[in-house]
């Protein structure tokens, strides 16, 4: 007897969103994960469409209205697969998650993206963003004031500032790098999560923006790197506002992302809120797939394989990055759970783009598993392999979220059209 | 390909792969600061810089030949949320245990309250023939200042009571002469109590008879000694070893017979069913055989509730119970087991606490310099329990629930504990 309908492997925005849906919708899921998820390391927004054609430096400001030419263009991505009223019915089951959730607030449309200042002080174009992203959003224009904290490395004002006002987007910008007030205040190296923690505490904060007093006053807005509290964020970001009597953004950080966390966080609530059950640090190593279907799966354990059943698995374990798609030196790339067929090339020496930043993307980070149009794996005739297994995220062929900056967008597509068929 | 012959410890040949499968996986680490950002204790002190630095990070430099570099990993409580929270499968807990040894290794001198924290086995054994005397002593605030002063046990650290009567000399004095006492004759189960169930809370190994007792099993005991995991934690590995071998020598007898070990303490069975592998390098046929077959009460108890063997001849318990999922279980890789088990009793819900670490770790936040981080660690719990129900809470693990019961005043039980209610047996 299985206890769960459905198996969802991984914990990235497309494992958390199908498995968060699935279970709402009165499901028995289970959500195993090897760790934290790929959301621990994302901006907290979510790219539906940045840039069209991919390799344009041009910003896409209404992403669904872009789709078609986007999908056009690039005929092997899989936006082509889900199409485009699944990539909108994606979007708004995530905002039906975010209307559930106590945690989480989020502003956006499928026909606008923001424009925010990412870290090095480029243009991020995002489809949704939490209230303290969107509110850098630089088409707003005026002054604003980008803070940093001189225990905080890796975060630059004076880049953000200066690639901003080089780019004339309308804002003025300036820069202010402050010591962090004690517990924290000289700190050799502290990362986003710990101030995000000293944030949390009234008395920090109140040294904060005493220590901006004076520097504050002619600018419209004031930036931080995103740390402005974890799980009391709201009530940290309206008490700065409240001190400092302007309008208080946050600026996406290297990871540990803070942003990404909430995200993470609000998710994971809303999935045990509605009854499904969680395992994180247990790593699915095999799936058997006999006559068309999966039949188990097998879970490592502290000390032995456990095999797991269910009537529907969801493979979202990412792509190169995320450890759902493997390579070796010798030029062999492979889906290492249910051994699911990916088309490559041998010569390693194709891998990689020239640039190493190129919007077009990494060959290698396309590399996938071929799906049909309801995301169950095919195999080179376009066959089946499973008819219970379905392709989620940046596991499929074709998907590279820098790749246009579709990543999220994909997901949420995904997770959506997997959802209409199980639940 | 060149090997680095200089940090090779010399071991033999069968503890050579496991070891440096930990030792590799620093190797995947892309410094990502997940383990950091999750860690309970650098969450709450700029004493201990986090899993990652001390970790991953510091494994490139320890040379067997050198001194450690990291005193701070003295404050790594050894939880193993870092071990769990990676995404890239990097066993951060793992080296960390290695390297605290190294750490007490190179200075030569473990602290006798270290020493002491390690063997409560042995504290239970002088103890428990005079537990009134002992006791009252050890709730005497005065006596628990003297303690502090001299050994460096917080004087607020929630020690557990002895018992004057231990689980054994329950089991084979009073159990086993029971005129009641009809074992079954074709299912049988080995049960290792551990220290705390034997010399602390007898009633944890009471209600898992009950209830293994109850579904068909006659519970078989071995002959058995500390898992060894408190010495482990104060990094005496040889000590831990040598209890480690004599644990799978008398164990692996009945694991080689087909027999399950099933553990209600969560960390005994994850020192059976991996520490004694991946830590203390303890890797043979017999290591190897005890380890497979080793499970967690909960989760032996709900394979016989998928296989259709559970008895579910429970009375109704109307009660919202805030339930701990101890780190050493979520540390067995295999969910929670408990949660569903205890649902299956009707009328009960089970409120999972949603905080990582009640702060105990073991033997941590007994040390006098520790006690202040373990509270700051456990205090979203202690406020979760408080919060659903403060009058009890449920906790597969010994010292976590001394350490919930300390903070909150809560009655604390073990799962089996309840189901040995719902089944109506104590």
């Amino acid at each position: 007897m299985s206890r769960y309908d459905v198996v969802v492997i991984g914990a990235g925005l497309a494992g958390l969103t199908t498995a968060c849906q699935l279970a709402q919708a009165q499901k028995k899921v289970l959500l195993v994960s090897t760790g934290g998820g790929a959301l621990l390391l994302a901006s907290g927004c979510i790219d539906v469409l940045g840039f069209q054609p991919a390799t344009s430096k041009q910003p896409v400001t209404d992403p669904l209205g872009k789709l078609d030419a986007f999908l056009a263009e690039a005929p092997d991505h899989p936006y082509n697969i889900v199409g485009k009223a699944n990539v909108q019915t994606g979007i708004e089951t995530f905002w039906e998650i975010i209307h559930n959730s106590t945690a989480l607030e989020y502003w956006g449309a499928a026909d606008k993206n923001w424009l925010l200042p990412s870290a090095a002080g480029a243009v991020h174009p995002t489809c949704l963003a939490p209230t303290s992203l969107a509110n850098g959003e630089l088409t707003k224009g005026g002054k604003m004031l980008i803070v940093g904290f001189r225990e905080l490395r890796d975060f630059y004002p004076a880049l953000i500032t200066q690639n901003l006002n080089e780019q004339d987007l309308g804002v003025e910008a300036a820069s202010s790098v402050i010591n962090a007030p004690e517990p924290l205040a000289k700190n050799m190296n502290i990362t986003p999560l710990e101030l995000a923690k000293a944030f949390e505490r009234s008395d920090f904060r109140r040294k904060v923006v005493q220590s901006l007093q004076g520097q504050s006053k002619q600018f419209n807005r004031i930036g931080f790197p995103a740390v402005l509290g974890l799980k009391q964020h709201a009530e940290v970001l309206a008490d700065l506002e409240r001190m400092l009597g302007k309008t208080v953004f946050e600026i996406s950080t290297l990871p540990p992302s803070v942003p990404g966390r909430r995200l993470f966080e609000g998710l994971k609530a809303s999935f045990l809120q509605a009854g499904g059950r969680l395992i994180i640090g247990s790593k699915v190593v095999e799936g058997l797939i006999e006559n068309g279907r999966v039949s188990q799966i097998q879970m490592e354990t502290a000390n032995r394989l456990r095999p797991l059943t269910a009537e529907n698995y969801v493979l979202a374990t990412g792509g190169i990055y995320g450890g759902g798609i493997q390579t070796d030196l010798d030029g062999q790339v492979w889906e290492p759970i249910f051994g699911l067929p990916v088309e490559s090339d041998s010569n390693r020496h194709t891998w990689f783009s020239e640039r190493f930043l190129s919007n077009a993307g990494q060959p290698v980070s396309q590399y996938g598993i071929q799906v049909n149009e309801k995301l169950n794996p095919v195999d080179s005739n376009k066959t089946p392999i499973a008819e219970n297994l379905f392709i989620a995220g940046a596991t499929i062929a074709g998907a590279d979220w820098t790749r246009g900056r579709t990543g999220d967008g994909l997901a949420l597509a995904t997770a959506a059209t997997i959802t209409k068929q199980i639940a | 390909m060149t090997t680095n012959t200089v940090t090779d410890t010399p071991v033999d040949d069968v503890t050579l792969s496991l070891w440096h499968q930990v030792q590799n996986s620093a190797d995947y680490c892309v410094k990502c600061n997940i383990c950091t950002s999750f860690c309970p204790v650098s969450n709450v002190t700029d004493l201990f810089p986090g899993p990652k630095y001390v970790g991953p990070q510091a494994q490139r430099f320890r040379n067997p030949k050198e001194l450690s570099v990291d005193d701070s990993l003295d404050y790594c409580s050894g939880c193993g949320i870092c071990s769990m929270v990676c995404p890239h499968d990097v066993k951060v807990m793992e080296m960390n245990a290695k390297g605290r040894y190294k750490l007490y290794q190179d200075k030569k001198d473990i602290p006798i309250r270290n020493r002491m924290l390690g063997r409560s086995e042995l504290l239970g054994q002088l103890s428990s023939p005079v537990a009134p005397i002992a006791n009252f002593f050890l709730n005497n605030p005065l006596v628990r200042i003297l303690v502090e002063k001299i050994v460096g046990v917080h004087r607020k650290a929630p020690l557990p009571g002895f018992s004057f009567e231990t689980f054994r000399g329950w089991f084979n004095g009073v159990h086993k002469k029971s005129p009641n006492y009809k074992p079954s004759t074709d299912k049988r189960v080995v049960y290792y109590h551990g220290c705390s169930t034997n010399y602390y809370e007898p009633h944890v190994g009471k209600a898992a008879v009950a209830v293994l007792e109850h579904n068909g099993y006659e519970v078989v005991i071995p002959e058995q000694v500390c898992c060894g995991l408190p010495m482990l934690s104060n990094a005496e590995f040889d000590a831990a070893r040598k209890n480690a071998c004599t644990n799978v020598e008398s164990l692996v007898k009945y694991a080689r017979a087909g027999y399950k070990i099933v553990g209600t303490s969560t960390s005994c069975t994850l020192s059976l069913k991996s520490d004694y592998l991946h830590i203390l390098d303890y890797n043979t046929e017999e290591s190897r055989l005890v380890s497979q077959q080793t499970y967690d009460i909960c989760e032996f108890l709900l394979d016989l509730y998928d296989a259709g063997e559970l008895k579910t001849d429970f009375n109704p318990v109307n009660i919202t119970v805030p339930y701990h999922s101890p780190c050493q279980l979520k540390a067995h890789n295999m969910g929670l087991p408990a949660i569903d088990l205890m649902e299956l009793i009707p009328g009960v819900n089970i409120n999972h606490v949603q905080a990582e670490c009640c702060g105990i770790a073991g033997t941590y936040g007994y040390k006098k310099e520790k006690y202040q981080i373990g509270m700051d660690v456990g205090k979203p719990v202690f406020d979760q329990v408080k919060q659903i129900n403060g009058s009890l809470a449920v906790c597969d693990s010994e010292t976590c629930r001394w350490q919930i019961k300390g903070a909150t005043g809560a009655k604390m039980i073990h799962p089996v504990e309840l189901m040995a209610k719902a089944y109506g047996l104590i």
